[in-house]
């Protein structure tokens, strides 16, 4: 079983608490996805999983064996790299065989390995040629095959689509998670990008300030987040938040007064708010419906832009004083994700809408105060 | 005049920059080269009339047996500098640990370079010094007796070659440190995720990096062991006997101590035309070498 195990995993650097008590397991054959902004020590975690970076305390297990003080050789781990970091003065077949041949393994075992990984990842033609002459993607798979050919625990990824045009990244994408169900390796991922999260995870770790947020299956998390960062960080376009004041809170259910006049009721919230309370209602984009709506709560707004993607329609709406905070636009308007085309043209007035068993609420500290949704699909 | 300029400034701005240059370039190096090959088919003592002997310098060069010690101790030379880019590697990779304190013992090992290279002739003249030199003092320590080493025809080349690997090991170390600072992060990463450690990173993962850099350590030195000059000035003056001269020092030793300009110009004529295959030799490499980089 080849499972990790992070314990109570501290980092600092020189005067930067990087990594602050990480507790984690990620079990045989998962596909973990370690995701979030820039700086949230992401990287460093799995440098440190890697054993490229030491840790200041805490244990790291391996395939429940103590790896803290192992060299990187030892712990039965590969990395993908962002730069891909190939051996330029090697051939293909050589970069891939560097790690059997640093284990001393005989010539044969290293050529049979070369040639099965060669032929999983279709690079067969190119294994003579040096890194220089291949292509980002193949450069890509290279890195991969090197990965492979060590027929390692735990496969490691640091970002290793993010140099990649973006066709390039979605078949990359297909391809990947094609091979982790091939080999069936635990494979811990790391990116910033929350689309590779949401598509390729069997569960995510939503890490921020070098804490982890939350930890689950992508739907999961997109659905039910802990606390309004992980809310905003998942979902394509970004939830939209809208800052608001606890009118009457009783038990179970709150009034929350919105600038422009907005009132919002929830009636089953997991955990109470009281009276005066600084709150956020948050409502995802593809929520928001417009015009004709018979329930829940509406508002005026007026279209500033909006984006036809062909099978889609983003609006963006602008609502008066009514407006978002850390929204996509950065505006303050609304945006709505629409999966249909709409005729609207910028300056059009329209009414907007949402089912408040839709919204969500957070409280002044950003945790989640409004009821888990049932997810479905799973 | 104002869009003649900018119709042709995209060749005429370049050519203006670098015409300086080319006219330095021109006067001092090829105008300067040609007439020493020029005056190496001539007798002349530098202030009469120059006197057309055609071949004979070269002739003379042949018969005299100055001029092959001269050689063969700038083989010496040549073989013995070699050993500055590997040392000057090994101490690079010595000092570029992440100790407290690196930071001082590394400037300790720059002195050399800010020495004058007169400067370190005569410090290690001192050192060999059979009476009061560190050398005779270590001798003394253990009960011998040091040898006058510049003073020894077998031992003088070599004594003046350590002393001039001085200052060239330092060189190379700073050529390398720089290197070292250049390596690529996650290309190490790589390595030590692949098991590469000790000598087997070193082969494998960071010396492949510093390919460039070990290449001009090369050329610069075996440039600086052909050139060899003002060491063996200093110490020595080509002595004793002659024995510890190299091509450099006896063209000027003919050319302002003998007044035997022509001969002095075949002497540099020759050193000039093993500098020149070194060159070019060099100059095809790393065109080969950047090609496979790009």
């Amino acid at each position: 079983m080849a499972s990790v195990e992070l314990q109570n995993i501290e980092k600092h650097y020189a005067g930067y608490h990087a990594l602050r008590d990480i507790n984690l397991t990620i079990e045989d054959g998962e596909f973990a996805v370690m995701v979030g902004p820039s700086g949230c020590g992401k990287s460093t975690l799995l440098k440190t999983i890697a054993g490229l970076e030491s840790i200041s305390s805490g244990r790291l297990l391996i395939k429940n064996r103590d790896v803290t003080a192992e060299e990187p050789g030892d712990r039965g781990i590969a990395m993908v790299f962002q730069s891909y970091a190939l051996y330029p003065h090697m051939t293909v077949a050589e970069n891939m065989g560097f790690g059997l041949r640093m284990a001393k393994r005989p010539k044969a075992e290293i050529e049979t390995a070369v040639t099965r990984a060669a032929a999983i990842l279709r690079l067969e033609e190119q294994l003579d040629k040096r890194p220089r002459q291949l292509s980002g993607g193949q450069r890509q798979r290279v890195a991969i095959g090197r990965a492979i050919t060590r027929s390692p625990d735990v496969f490691l990824f640091d970002e290793p689509l993010s140099n990649l045009d973006a066709a390039l990244r979605t078949q990359m994408r297909v391809e990947l998670s094609t091979l982790h169900a091939r080999l069936g390796a635990t494979m811990i991922y790391v990116t910033h990008d929350q689309v590779e999260a949401m598509t390729m995870a069997s569960r995510i770790v939503v890490l921020n300030k070098g804490q982890i947020e939350q930890v689950g299956a992508p739907l999961v998390l997109y659905n039910n987040p802990v606390n309004r960062f992980v809310a905003g960080f998942l979902g394509a376009p970004r939830m939209n938040f809208v800052e608001g004041i606890v009118r009457t809170a009783d038990g179970r259910g709150a009034v929350i007064e919105c600038a422009g006049g907005m009132s919002v009721a929830f009636s089953d919230l997991a955990s109470p708010v009281h009276a005066g309370d600084h709150v956020t209602v948050g409502i995802r984009p593809e929520k928001l419906r417009i015009d004709n709506i018979r329930s829940g709560t509406t508002f005026p707004a007026e279209v500033r832009l909006i984006e036809h993607l062909g099978r889609e329609t983003i609006v963006y709406a602008d609502a008066g004083s009514l407006s978002t905070s850390n929204s996509d636009s950065g505006t303050g308007a609304f945006t709505i994700q629409i999966g249909d085309i709409v005729p609207f043209r910028p300056g059009a007035p329209l009414v907007l809408g949402f089912d408040v068993h839709d919204a969500y609420l957070f409280s002044t500290d950003g945790r989640t105060v409004s009821a888990p949704k049932t997810v479905t699909g799973l | 005049m104002s869009r003649l300029w900018r119709r042709h400034s995209n060749w005429l701005a370049p050519t203006l920059f670098i015409l300086p240059g080319i006219v330095l370039f021109g006067v001092v190096i090829i105008f300067a080269s040609l007439q020493t090959i020029w005056v190496s088919f001539h007798e002349w003592d530098g202030v009469g009339a120059m006197v057309w002997v055609g071949l004979d310098n070269y002739r003379q060069l042949i018969d005299d047996p100055q001029f092959f010690v001269s050689l063969k101790n700038n083989v010496i030379w040549l073989v013995m500098f070699m050993a500055a880019p590997p040392l000057g590697l090994a101490l690079a990779l010595m000092l570029n640990q992440p100790i407290a304190g690196m930071r001082i013992v590394k400037s300790l090992f720059f002195i050399p370079l800010v020495l004058a290279s007169v400067t370190v002739g005569v410090v290690f003249t001192w050192v060999y010094d059979p009476s009061f030199g560190l050398l005779a003092l270590i001798f003394t320590a253990f009960g011998a007796t040091a040898s006058a080493l510049l003073s020894d025809e077998n031992f003088v080349t070599v004594a003046v070659v350590i002393a001039a690997l001085w200052p060239q090991i330092a060189f190379c170390l700073v050529l390398f440190l720089a290197g070292l600072n250049n390596l690529n992060e996650e290309l190490i990463g790589a390595g030590r995720v692949d098991g590469a450690r000790g000598f087997a990173m070193l082969w494998n993962v960071i010396l492949p990096q510093l390919r460039e850099v070990s290449f001009i350590a090369l050329a610069v030195t075996v440039i600086g062991a052909l050139r060899s000059f003002d060491m063996v000035a200093v110490m020595t003056s080509g002595g004793p006997f002659g024995s510890s001269t190299v091509l450099a020092y006896q063209m000027y030793e003919q050319s302002i101590f003998s007044y035997r300009f022509g001969y002095g110009a075949a002497i540099a004529t020759v050193l000039f035309v093993i500098m020149a295959g070194f060159i070019v030799w060099y100059l095809h490499t790393l065109l080969k070498v950047e090609e496979g980089n790009a």
